[in-house]
């Protein structure tokens, strides 16, 4: 009796103590293991080579001069789900909505307003000339971007910015994107497979987003402001071969950038770079600080409305 | 994927860990009163000796110290250069003897001479040309007359009741094999009939004496309990001799201690596959273990040879001809995370230096390592203690303190050990590192025993 107390005792002292070790380093495990699995490789090209070059020519658009747009909006999208598809991993503790996430219903109307009113979405290259004050755009003009590069972008995004025939930046990360071509599941986490890049590359222009640099540090400050610069410099090189040379438009994660990661990018010439400053953006600012404006699944219509700046 | 094969490796690692703590701690009851079978079974005792003039005479002390009647000691002179056959026509007062020449069986070098102690009727020398440990050992059973045949090294002493502790066990029909404990001699003080167990030795000593204990009884038993024993230790092993005949006497190799163990296994699920191969606790032998590291570093690539020689040699036999449970053992405990695991591993802080950013992964394998390692430490003395190894209090309080520190240094060795012993294997397979033999022994013989240097002059 007295060897089965010290058995059990035994036992339990040694679950305690293992069940800590567990707790201590769980988070560390878990977020190893979730960064390690199916990286893209860092040395490889993704199948962009027969993708619409974006940087090509610049649309007239035949305005007079001074009828131009004065200044122009930058949406910032992440997510579009069907509402029917809605899982629990998009929804916060308190049961709302992630922020990132907004209904495809939503998201179809939004673009039907922007048809309606005869709206032009810009290439990066036409907002960045428009900026340099090099030409003038229509005054209902918008840039479509997303960021991240989660799978619904070509699932959900993709046929209704064909359908209007609209075009928009896609900012992503590229070690994210996957060989394989899993079926699209609404409530997992999936990125954009290579033949999802292939098949939408005549709607989206994809841009980096870091190769793997969308993390936090432990101290919760944004990789792209506490790495040290030959890491930064590194990565987002790795991403440029991944697009391959793509090195137009940079989106920078959580927007977070500081003078090191402006001068990174110069280095890797890129030609612009996006924020998440909520303004609209007019010409003669830092194109390395261009603001987006975020929609939300909240915003109502009015909101909208003023995101992309319509006046009726 | 790489962290991901990591962590399932891991986790079998846990698993057996966990096995080995938990399987003995419930299993293995306090020690009580064996009931002794009274019959005796024939034993013959074969002790391959060469070059042991340092320490064959502690062996020959053991035997005839042995309380047990039904029995015959076989010394086995494979060839000795030094003067161990002198020794022992000297202590033993030899004289060359007729005995029945069995038909050879099992080829072997050739036989000199066989002699008779005059002074120990049950003690023969059989003198032979060099042919290594595994052709002594079959020269022996040759001449064996009895119907269990006990191999022991010329290094270790038998403890006086082993014997009849072995009868007991092979009252059972069905067990065809059974290694036994073995101790290591520095370990023990005081009289040799009562041996006393002491912690007061050097590091190097003391790492070994947990290591032996923990691999008996924690593993070695476990093992048991799955019926998957994948050695009986060279240095005391019990066998039918009809068995040790079926499949056809050892085997040439630097292990051979393993291989017979394999092939009986082996036996065992191809035709008797009712019977087993067990370990006995209580059956004890007392080795000296190397007290150098050059000694224990000779001693462990010697074994690590052996085993890959296994690997090798019964590489088709796993799952098939050898049973599932024990093919598991053994290739993913002892060759998987035993034996392939130990390369990665000593690049873990190359790795650590070149990208920092797994050093919390690092730390918590190791913080789990390094528990898990204490846990079965503590366990195998718990272990020990039921069984009747007891220290005394200050004993164990430096044994508490030294396991830690032993899992954090002692145990490192181990991939040294294994790295440069399979290495070795592939670069050299056959280079036998025989141990230089010290001789110390901490016991000393009183009352009851035979002064054989008196005797003899």
């Amino acid at each position: 009796m007295k060897r089965y107390i010290f058995n059990i005792t035994f036992l339990i002292s040694f679950l305690v103590i293992f069940s800590i070790i567990v707790r201590i380093y769980y988070g560390d495990f878990e977020e190893a293991l979730a960064t390690e699995l199916d990286f893209f490789p860092p040395d490889e090209s993704l199948p962009l080579s027969e993708c619409k070059d974006w940087g090509g020519g610049v649309r007239d658009f035949h305005i007079e001069p001074g009828h131009g747009a004065k200044e122009v909006s930058v949406l910032m999208y992440h997510r579009v789900i069907d509402e029917d598809d809605l899982g629990e991993n998009h929804f916060n503790d308190n049961d709302e909505l992630h922020s990132t996430i907004i209904l495809k219903n939503t998201f179809e109307e939004q673009m039907a307003l922007l048809h309606e009113h005869n709206y032009t979405t810009l290439t990066a290259k036409e907002l960045l000339l428009f900026l340099k004050k090099e030409i003038e755009v229509p005054k209902n003009s918008v840039v479509l971007t997303f960021d991240d590069g989660f799978k619904d972008n070509y699932v959900e995004v993709y046929p209704i910015l064909k359908n209007h025939d609209f075009h928009a930046l896609n900012f992503i990360i590229t070690a994210a994107i996957t060989k394989r071509d899993p079926k699209y599941v609404a409530n997992a986490y999936q990125y954009l497979s290579t033949s999802d890049i292939q098949n939408s590359c005549d709607v989206f222009d994809f841009q980096s987003h870091t190769y793997n640099f969308h993390k936090r540090a432990f101290s919760y400050s944004p990789y792209l402001i506490v790495k040290p610069e030959e890491e930064i410099l590194e990565d987002i090189r790795n991403s440029i071969t991944n697009l391959g040379g793509r090195n137009r438009a940079f989106a920078y994660p959580y927007g977070a950038y500081d003078e090191k990661a402006v001068s990174i990018l110069k280095e890797l010439d890129f030609e612009m770079a996006f924020t998440v400053i909520p303004e609209l953006a007019k010409p003669g600012i830092h194109v390395y600080e261009i603001p987006r404006i975020e929609v939300f699944e909240t915003d109502t219509l009015k909101d909208f409305k003023r995101k992309i700046n319509l006046i009726e | 994927m790489f962290l991901k094969i990591t962590l399932i490796l891991f986790l079998i690692y846990i698993f057996f860990q966990l096995l080995y703590i938990f399987v003995p701690l419930f299993s293995i009851k306090d020690k009580k009163k064996r009931e002794e079978v009274e019959k005796e079974k024939g034993i013959s005792i074969l002790v391959p000796a060469y070059n042991e003039e340092k320490v064959i005479l502690n062996c020959l002390q053991g035997i005839v110290n042995i309380n047990y009647k039904n029995y015959e000691a076989i010394f086995i002179n494979d060839g000795s250069s030094d003067e161990t056959l002198d020794l022992l026509k000297h202590h033993l007062q030899l004289e060359p003897t007729f005995r029945k020449l069995a038909a050879v069986k099992i080829p072997h070098e050739a036989i000199i001479d066989i002699y008779e102690s005059k002074l120990f009727p049950k003690i023969f020398v059989i003198d032979k040309k060099n042919g290594g440990k595994a052709d002594a050992l079959n020269a022996g059973i040759e001449y064996a007359r009895k119907e269990l045949v006990i191999t022991l090294d010329a290094d270790s002493i038998l403890e006086p009741h082993s014997l009849q502790v072995m009868n007991t066990e092979f009252e059972d029909k069905q067990v065809l094999a059974a290694g036994g404990m073995v101790q290591i001699g520095q370990g023990f003080k005081g009289n040799f009939l009562l041996p006393e167990p002491t912690f007061i030795t050097s590091g190097i000593i003391r790492f070994q004496i947990v290591q032996y204990l923990t691999a008996f009884y924690l593993h070695k038993f476990t093992q048991m309990k799955a019926k998957s024993i994948t050695v009986i230790a060279g240095a005391f092993g019990a066998f039918r001799k009809d068995i040790l005949f079926e499949i056809d006497g050892f085997r040439k190799t630097v292990g051979e201690d393993m291989d017979i163990t394999l092939r009986i296994q082996r036996l065992i699920k191809m035709k008797y596959r009712d019977c087993k191969l067990i370990f006995v606790p209580e059956a004890i032998c007392y080795t000296e273990c190397p007290a150098t590291y050059r000694d224990l570093f000779n001693q462990r690539i010697r074994w690590q040879k052996a085993f890959m020689d296994c690997v090798v040699t019964y590489k088709s036999s796993f799952f098939t001809k050898l049973g599932f449970r024990l093919s598991i053992f053994f290739l993913i405990e002892a060759f998987l995370l035993g034996t392939l695991c130990a390369f990665p591993i000593v690049f873990i802080p190359i790795m650590l230096l070149m990208n920092s950013d797994h050093y919390m992964i690092v730390l918590g394998f190791l913080t789990a390592t390094f528990v898990l390692g204490i846990y079965q430490s503590y366990t195998t003395m718990i272990v020990s203690n039921r069984l009747g190894l007891n220290y005394n209090k200050p004993d164990y309080l430096k044994i508490a303190i030294f396991i830690p520190i032993e899992v954090l240094t002692y145990r490192l060795l181990g991939l040294a050990f294994v790295i440069s012993g399979t290495t070795m294997y592939f670069i050299n397979k056959d280079k036998w590192n025989v141990a230089t033999r010290v001789g110390t022994n901490n016991q000393t013989y009183n009352e009851g025993t035979f002064v054989l240097t008196e005797k003899a002059g």
